[in-house]
């Protein structure tokens, strides 16, 4: 007996419709229960923060007053200069990070790529930071960083070095929090690139191998063309998931000294329990979904174009 | 027998049950330091004498304000009591009860506004209306290091460098020169900053702005102004910035916690620093603290002109959409009583009721009242309206930069009547 999922038998022996209309009825009723929970879940809240977005509506009145102000909102944010601070410290840090931890992760995965005496402990051991929770990898840095008794410092202070005050000085502060970041999340890159490429065939290496192609040639010919679509499946989970950063940032600095640390998010934050306006918080958020979208939509294009230059090839 | 026995527990589980439902429960919300702490201690007695059930949250003072904003609206409310910073008593005066319609007690008789330190009761008044009730008389008290300015050799050496006596500084050129005398000799640090957030920031700008004779903004012809005199202000900031070359590592952002680190238990500590009387309880733990019955209170040095007490108290308010108003008064009116007062300063506390503060009874085994009570002469507070979480920003911004060397002081004070004055302006003062 065979099943076919394109065209099922009905119970009175009748064939189902393909365009699924038949004796099934509508798919409509099926499809309800999915639609409500996607709307309640994903489309309500940002249809709402949009809508928010269009009033100012201070906090601090209770859910009362609040007036309709359009685009005020978006207007005033935009000649807010610590805005553009925030947005400059925010893309300053996705720049900067997560190419730091492409290459980490990438160095790591093709070093771990074969097999070794304890192999399994090393690679597992390396994703231990991945599972700390943002506000404890924060509030460990800060710690960690504290001139007086900090390790950091002892350990520089051992040396000779002098006694730095890391989070608070402003260039320090930031490398600081960048750094954090990078020791917790390259971990979660080294894992999705060392997964793509144990899942490359070994036997084009050998092939390449065979034919005298140097390590090197291999890399940049076959790894990286071939690791590619992985590497930007990397990328834009960790664009999307650094522009939320917020808990490990607040408490290692509280955005400080002054605002040099206060990244788009912790804006946000402020704005809305700092200056209790909600209108302009939304504003923001708004600003980073639209962000994130053109960050996700030029990645997954890429992806795609990819894709389908790999299936020419294969028509060829 | 078995009758008689489902009898008697349906009985008591019936009176039990109607004994939960005559129980009242009201939720608190708090910040968290040893003041709430101690009253936690006594609730027991409260809710024996009122059947009246209370839920304590406590939380870092930035979550209360969160919390509120979240949790307190006009129709609803999670808390039926909360705490309010004196800064932002003005951001939620709309959704407060007015005291004057606080509900009588049962139990306990109503709060008398006159039994509150008098320089703390404007704290929970906005628009002349009073809203809350001022709960503890925290301002600046000033704190330094006994051992250190007892000790002879120092007071041998520091008398033949500077030719006057170690002692608790009165001025900020003594506090300035007994802290290098420390720092340069690597005996301890010379000072503690509080830098530790856009409030306390604020609160060091003010003091020391005050101190040398400047207001920051003020409520003149019925609107909010900067009133900054830019001279006394830079003066104030450099004077700041060397206090700073005489402070801990890290000073440029040192909160609460660091301060309390570097006074109490770094064994090198601290010579001299302000501390909300809140915290003294820390500081003269001896289970926590290095330097506990080391320490000698006094109100702040004075400045160029004269002396400054920053106040930092909370306020104990009622939300209007709180549906338990009566058992919310009744739990502020036995906070606010002279015996739950009393006990409090046994506590190493500070209620802000004078008749505890003054009581000679506390003041010959409580140090710090006295000098609470001198620092009181001296009240000043920080501006209060709505706006004021985007003006602390401003000023926590330039005066770091200020202060720690990347801005020229005068370009920081300007900086900050220049984007003070936008806000103001923005918010139609």
């Amino acid at each position: 007996m065979t099943f076919s999922r394109r065209r099922a038998t009905s119970p009175s022996g009748n064939a189902a419709s393909g365009n699924g209309t038949g004796s099934y009825g509508s798919p409509v009723p099926f499809l309800i229960p999915a639609f409500l929970i996607v709307f309640a879940v994903l489309i309500f809240p940002i249809v709402f923060s949009f809508v928010v977005s269009l009033f100012d509506w201070p906090l601090s009145a209770g859910g009362g007053t609040r007036r309709f102000v359009g685009a005020g909102n978006y207007v005033e944010l935009v000649r807010d200069k610590e805005f553009w601070n925030s947005l400059r410290l925010q893309l300053g840090f996705i720049f900067i990070a997560i190419p730091i931890e492409i290459a980490l992760g990438l160095g790591a995965a093709l070093l771990l790529n074969r097999e070794f005496r304890g192999g399994r402990v090393v690679r597992a051991l390396i994703l231990l930071p991945v599972f700390f929770l943002p506000i404890v990898s924060g509030m460990t840095w800060r710690f960690m960083l504290q001139p007086r008794y900090g390790a950091l410092n002892n350990f520089l202070l051992s040396l000779g070095a002098p006694e730095i005050t890391w989070l608070g000085h402003p260039t320090y502060a930031y490398a600081a929090v960048i750094v954090q970041d990078v020791w917790r999340m390259w971990p979660f890159v080294f894992m999705l690139l060392y997964a793509g490429l144990v899942g490359i065939p070994a036997d084009i290496l050998e092939a390449a191998e065979i034919d005298g192609a140097t390590s090197t040639k291999r890399l940049t010919k076959i790894i990286l063309p071939l690791l590619y679509p992985t590497i930007l499946t990397a990328l834009l989970l960790r664009i999307i998931d650094a522009l939320r950063i917020f808990s490990e940032v607040y408490v290692m600095t509280e955005g400080g000294p002054g605002m040099a640390t206060t990244l788009f998010s912790l804006y946000t934050h402020r704005q809305a329990f700092g200056y209790m306006k909600v209108g302009m918080s939304s504003a923001m958020a708004i600003f980073l979904l639209v962000i994130s979208i053109l960050f996700a939509v030029t990645l997954v294009r890429k992806n795609m174009s990819l894709e389908k230059l790999e299936e020419q090839g294969e028509n060829r | 027998m078995n009758l008689k026995k489902s009898v008697l527990l349906g009985a008591l589980l019936a009176a039990a049950a109607f004994a939960s439902a005559q129980q009242k429960v009201i939720n608190v919300l708090l910040w968290d330091d040893p003041y709430p702490k101690a009253l936690v201690a006594m609730l027991p007695e409260f809710e024996k004498a009122t059947n009246i059930k209370v839920n304590i949250e406590m939380l870092q003072p930035p979550q209360v304000l969160t919390k509120t904003a979240v949790a307190v609206t006009a129709t609803s409310t999670d808390y039926d009591v909360v705490g309010i910073d004196e800064g932002n008593v003005p951001v939620f005066a709309s959704l407060l009860q007015p005291f004057a319609q606080w509900p009588a007690g049962k139990v306990y008789p109503k709060t008398d506004p006159k039994s509150v330190t008098p320089k703390m009761l404007s704290i929970g008044t906005w628009n002349s209306v009073q809203l809350g009730i001022p709960i503890n008389g925290n301002l600046y008290v000033w704190m330094t290091r006994k051992d250190l300015i007892e000790n002879p050799t120092y007071k041998t050496q520091f008398k033949a460098k500077y030719g006057y006596d170690l002692g608790i500084p009165k001025t900020f050129k003594e506090l300035l020169e007994m802290g290098t005398f420390f720092h340069e000799n690597g005996i301890a640090a010379g000072f503690g900053p509080f830098n530790g957030g856009p409030a306390g920031v604020l609160s060091e700008a003010v003091f020391m702005w005050e101190s040398h004779g400047t207001k920051f903004i003020d409520y003149t012809g019925g609107t909010f102004k900067v009133v900054l005199d830019e001279a006394k202000a830079i003066e104030g900031m450099e004077f700041y910035k060397k206090l700073m070359a005489i402070s801990p590592k890290g000073a440029e952002t040192m909160a609460h916690v660091e301060r309390q680190a570097a006074f109490a238990a770094d064994p090198k500590g601290v010579f001299s620093m302000f501390i909300w009387p809140a915290q003294i309880a820390a500081y003269e733990d001896p289970n926590k603290s290095l330097v506990a019955g080391k320490i000698a209170y006094s109100a702040p040095p004075a400045g160029p002109r004269g002396q400054a007490a920053v106040t930092g108290a909370w306020a104990i308010c009622i939300p209007k959409a709180s549906k338990n108003q009566d058992a919310a008064a009744e739990f502020v009116y036995w906070w606010s009583s002279k015996a739950v007062a009393d006990k409090l300063v046994q506590a190493n506390t500070i209620p802000a009721r004078t008749e505890s503060l003054t009581n000679p009874a506390f003041v010959s085994s409580k140090p710090w009242l006295p000098a609470l009570a001198a620092s009181m002469n001296v009240a000043a507070s920080r501006p209060r309206f709505k706006e004021i979480g985007q003006v602390q920003d401003v000023v926590k911004k330039y005066w770091i930069m200020g202060i720690t060397g990347q801005m020229p002081t005068k370009d920081a004070v300007q900086a900050i009547v220049r984007e003070t004055n936008d806000i103001l302006k923005k918010a139609g003062y």
